[in-house]
């Protein structure tokens, strides 16, 4: 008898799906989160959910947005781009967010737009570095991460000063190895670089021996490397095994040097990174006061300092929305949508402006993130060698 | 209650699904539920009526899928003439799976599935000219009908419902018919099932066919519904559903992967609603455990049981558990 | 032919420990008919073990082989217990469908208990790597495949020379007769079960340090358990040992000379080939398809 109980229970319990949402008096702020909290790059997903809630409580401490509260609502996509889609769906439905911030990987981005356009909700991509997100024509994203050219772009003018000759690739096997490669190639031929390898690597490979080998084998004299830090110390401690001698050069700002330190050991030193938050000397950022008193907070509650290279992307997103619905003076998408356009401030990264990128009548927003390179020397994170005079 | 009474309460309630559920969101929950239906009947009459585990069923939903986006996207096909298209590229995987690996049985032929899902899944990430890799195919376009749009939901969901109640009937065609019982013969016992002249080489072969075809016209659907598609469509994860779907639903019946499909479907959405993210996917674990427990031979069969031994009617016992791998 | 050598050679390594994940599952797969897909998450256990007693309670390297081999056999135990043997009876799907359960269980627990963040074990061995000639490999790998060969060669001691081996034996191959013949069955089911289970927590042990502890390590590792086992010949451990190792080395050639992109594709359609051509496995005989 309690047999059959449990189990019509348990057969019942999907119906909890079709309990109407409650409503609110006073409401707060609702800003929708979707990032990957489970599955292999549950990591970095649950950093930008860190940094996003520091965000939000500092909001609410100095008295929340006009005089409500900020709450963040916050949906797991599983790295899966269906999940990002029924959290899209979920958020914005059942919850009613009027702004969502997310969803990490490009191709869960992706395929959470078309319920954006569906319902008329915008979002701020924080990771994504997908060329497509921004030009598919969708009125409703807003980027404050970097496309792989733009990040092209930001070590143009250092390739004279690294002195490369010929380089070799070796990307993560997604959208965003791919761009980056891609991207990277092509600025690089600009200059006059010769380009050789470019290898690829499954998202869970562990064994890189057989890429390197032929890397080794393709003699270039540096080795640009987009994955991240997990397989980039995989890579690292692989390639000290292999006596891969040359400059690494690691793209993406998904490889959290400080982690590398830690597990990579001396293989990781003399690397180059490029990096889009410099919790290690954050009085260089563009906004130093905010740096530091972002790099405390995180310590303070006890994360992990290696997470900060991308915590901070989760803070910048919602502190982008909050203004944006400071400056519409409501909480309704269409308006916030409208003053993202107006948005102007200088959040952790540098400043964020938004440019119009992609079809005419239905451009999407840009904004144009400053980029940063780092070097691990002598076991710790500095300023590269080629910046000293 | 009679099973046809709630046979009909439950089509009537399908039927007005767009009137009466609180949200859209709820709308979209049911949609992907039947584009799962499909799937999971499709899986069933391999795994359910010739005995035959197929692991990589999510290759024949992500051909269908691809197939479909990129006749609608790159050749300018209209969705009418996609989807049976996405069903026979599909199809035609099945009858290469089903020529190569029916010749084994039991675990090879599982391991086979695996493999074949295995490389597929990997061209699509490698073969950018074709597939565009990773970055995959967003933009897939709704189906029109001269002046009508099927972008908004309802119309979706008519269409969804239309499809599984076709699925539906198909299998249902095939089961009762002389084919289903030369199926259940081979499940049974290959060996005898031979002796009385069923080629079993044949009959698994069409089966594998026309699950196949089910599965890429599935797949037709989740692309034109969701319109991106990526090579995520062939994660395990997916096949893994499929199979909960099917064995907790109750392999070997007819409406069990439909039950199980909607019972799934929904779970992790429940989940979402009831329990902050952490617990999530742990709960989802735990309710599977549990649910298996205390029904093991699935949902539909032991509902049926229960009905039967309140009956008090003497029933002979028909022993519905495949015979060990 | 240097760098086919270097190939062979990082195959090979690989390839150890592929061999230990496909003994553990043909004893559970071959032997008790289970369709384990938590196989991978107890080689998840074995990695995480380690680095609990490595890392956080800063026992010596060794202590952690012997930590992640009791934890895989005592929870493999409670598994058996709590969930397969109540479901004796059942079809191998509902088995399968636990066993999925199970899986998705453990590792939501370990994403819960550990976090997303992949976890470094340390290691004593020095990390230059050594030359023999124009190769070069790294003493933490060589140490990780003689340790391996070392659990291969015991295993198969266990199961061939002694009277639980025996046991085992009689009970797969005939339940009814080794029942009469006063075997316990259900005790038997029990530490084969436990058995397996801390082989691959010894193989997640081992490689942990090799490459990194992480929630999701186990799933790609199911997969290549299983086709190990298959190429193999279920319940045939020497089968097992040669096709983890072919599988190593055929994986790290098609990656070194076709692709690396394809380097997974490679495993399969070598799978798929042989299946075609030799579909009983590698070993023929010695050999139960249920």
């Amino acid at each position: 008898m309690l047999k059959r109980a449990i189990v019509t229970v348990l057969t019942l319990l999907p119906a909890l799906a079709l309990i109407p949402a409650a409503g609110d008096a006073q409401a707060p702020i609702k800003i929708g989160v979707i990032e990957p909290l489970s599955g292999p790059v549950a990591a970095s997903g649950n950093y930008v959910r860190m940094g996003a809630e520091i965000a939000r409580d500092w909001i609410n401490a100095r008295g929340g947005i006009g005089g409500r509260r900020l709450e963040l609502v916050i949906e797991d996509n599983k790295s899966d781009p269906k999940e990002a889609a029924s959290a899209a769906e979920k958020l914005i439905v059942r919850d009613k967010v009027p702004a969502i911030m997310g969803a990490w990987g490009s191709s869960m981005t992706l395929a959470a737009m078309p319920k954006l356009e569906e319902y008329g909700v915008p979002m701020v991509v924080e990771t994504s570095s997908a060329g497509s997100i921004t030009k598919r024509g969708n009125p409703w994203i807003f980027r404050i991460s970097p496309p792989s050219d733009m990040e092209a772009l930001g070590l143009e003018s250092y390739v004279d000063k690294l002195g490369l000759k010929k380089a070799d690739f070796l990307a993560v096997n997604t959208d965003w190895g791919r761009g980056s490669i891609s991207a990277f190639g092509d600025m690089l031929k600009k200059h006059g670089v010769q380009v050789g390898a470019a290898e690829f690597m499954e998202q869970s490979a562990t064994d890189m021996n057989a890429q390197l080998t032929k890397i080794k084998a393709a003699g270039g004299d540096t080795l640009f490397l987009t994955t991240a830090v997990e397989q980039i110390t995989l890579v690292l401690k692989q390639g000290q095994e292999q006596r891969l001698q040359r400059k690494i050069i690691t793209t993406g700002g998904s490889s959290s040097p400080t982690q590398l330190i830690k597990q990579a050991g001396a293989a990781a030193e003399g690397t180059y990174h490029i990096v889009f938050f410099m919790p290690w000397f954050p009085e260089a950022m563009p906004d130093g006061k905010l740096a530091k008193a972002f790099v405390d907070e995180w310590t303070k509650r006890g994360h992990p300092f290696e997470g900060l290279t991308e915590g901070f992307r989760g803070h910048d997103g919602i502190a982008t929305l909050a203004e944006a619905v400071k400056i519409a003076g409501k909480d309704d998408a269409a308006a916030i949508r409208d003053a993202l356009w107006k948005v102007n401030f200088t959040a952790l990264n540098g400043p964020v402006k938004f440019d119009k990128d992609g079809p005419a009548g239905k451009e999407s927003g840009q904004s144009k993130p400053s980029i940063f390179v780092v070097q691990i020397r002598d076991g710790k994170v500095a300023l590269p060698d080629f910046l000293k005079k | 209650m009679s099973r046809r009474l709630l046979g009909a309460a439950g089509a009537l309630a399908l039927l007005t699904a767009p009137a009466w559920l609180a949200s859209p969101y709820h709308l979209h929950v049911l949609i992907m539920a039947g584009i799962f239906a499909i799937l999971a009947s499709s899986l069933n009459l391999l795994l359910g009526y010739t005995g035959q585990l197929s692991l990589g069923h999510a290759a024949f939903f992500g051909i269908g899928a691809y197939a479909s986006a990129l006749l609608t996207l790159k050749s300018g096909w209209s969705f009418w003439l996609a989807l049976p298209c996405a069903g026979i590229a599909a199809a035609l995987a099945g009858w290469a799976i089903g020529r190569l690996a029916l010749k084994l049985r039991g675990a090879y032929f599982v391991l086979v599935t695996i493999s074949f899902a295995g490389v597929v899944s990997l061209v699509s990430i490698n073969w950018m000219d074709l597939t565009n890799g990773p970055l995959g195919l967003p933009g897939v376009p709704a189906p029109e009908l001269g002046p009508w749009s099927f972008r908004t939901k309802r119309a979706f969901y008519y269409l969804v419902l239309a499809a599984a109640g076709l699925a539906y009937l198909v299998c249902r065609r095939l089961v009762r018919s002389r084919i289903g019982r030369a199926f259940v013969a081979l499940r049974e016992n290959e060996a005898l099932a031979e002796s009385v002249g069923i080629d079993g080489t044949r009959y698994l072969v069409l089966a594998a066919v026309v699950s196949a075809a089910l599965a890429g016209v599935a797949g037709s659907l989740y692309a034109h519904y969701t319109r991106f598609v990526s090579p995520e469509v062939f994660l395990f994860s997916y096949t893994v559903t499929m199979v909960i779907m099917v064995v907790a639903g109750g392999q070997g019946t007819l409406m069990g992967p439909i039950v199980g499909a909607l019972l799934f479907t929904a779970l992790p959405e429940a989940l979402r609603e009831a329990l902050s993210w952490q617990w999530q996917m742990l709960a989802y674990g735990v309710v599977l455990i549990v649910l298996v427990f205390f029904l093991p031979r699935g949902i539909l069969p032991t509902f049926a049981r229960w009905r039967r031994s309140r009956a008090s009617a003497a029933v002979t016992a028909v022993p519905d558990a495949r015979p060990g791998c | 032919m240097e760098q086919l050598l270097q190939h062979l050679v990082n195959g090979l390594v690989l390839g150890g420990t592929y061999a230990l994940l496909g003994i553990g599952l043909t004893l559970i797969f071959g032997l008790m008919s289970v369709v384990n897909f938590a196989h991978g998450e107890f080689y998840t256990l074995g990695a995480y073990a380690a680095f609990a007693v490595v890392a956080v309670a800063g026992l010596p390297f060794f202590a952690a082989l012997a930590a992640a081999i009791a934890a895989g056999a005592v929870l493999g135990a409670v598994c058996e217990r709590a969930l397969l043997r109540p479901l004796r009876g059942q079809s191998i799907d509902t088995v399968m469908l636990v066993m999925i359960g199970v899986w998705i269980a453990m590792q939501n627990t370990e994403l819960l208990v550990w976090g997303g963040v992949a976890r470094s074990i340390p290691h004593p061995f020095p990390t230059a790597p050594l030359s023999l000639g124009p190769l070069n490999i790294a003493p933490l790998r060589l140490f990780v495949v003689g340790a391996a060969a070392a659990l291969i060669v015991s295993a198969w001691l266990l199961i061939q020379r002694t009277r639980l081996g025996t046991a085992m034996r009689a009970t797969f191959q005939d339940r009814d007769t080794a029942a009469l013949m006063g075997v316990p069955i259900g005790r038997i089911h029990t530490v084969t079960f436990a058995f397996g289970s801390a082989l691959a927590a010894a193989a997640g042990a081992l490689l942990g340090p090799v490459f990194l502890a992480y929630p999701s390590m186990g799933d790609l590792a199911s997969l290549k358990a299983f086709s190990v086992v298959i190429l193999g010949g279920l319940g045939n451990l020497a089968g097992a040992t040669v096709g983890g190792l072919l599988l190593g080395v055929a994986e790290e050639l098609g990656a070194g000379y076709i692709s690396s992109g394809y380097r997974d594709a490679v495993g399969f359609i070598a799978i798929i080939f042989m299946l075609l051509f030799r579909p009983a496995g590698l070993f023929a005989r010695r050999e139960r398809i249920g």
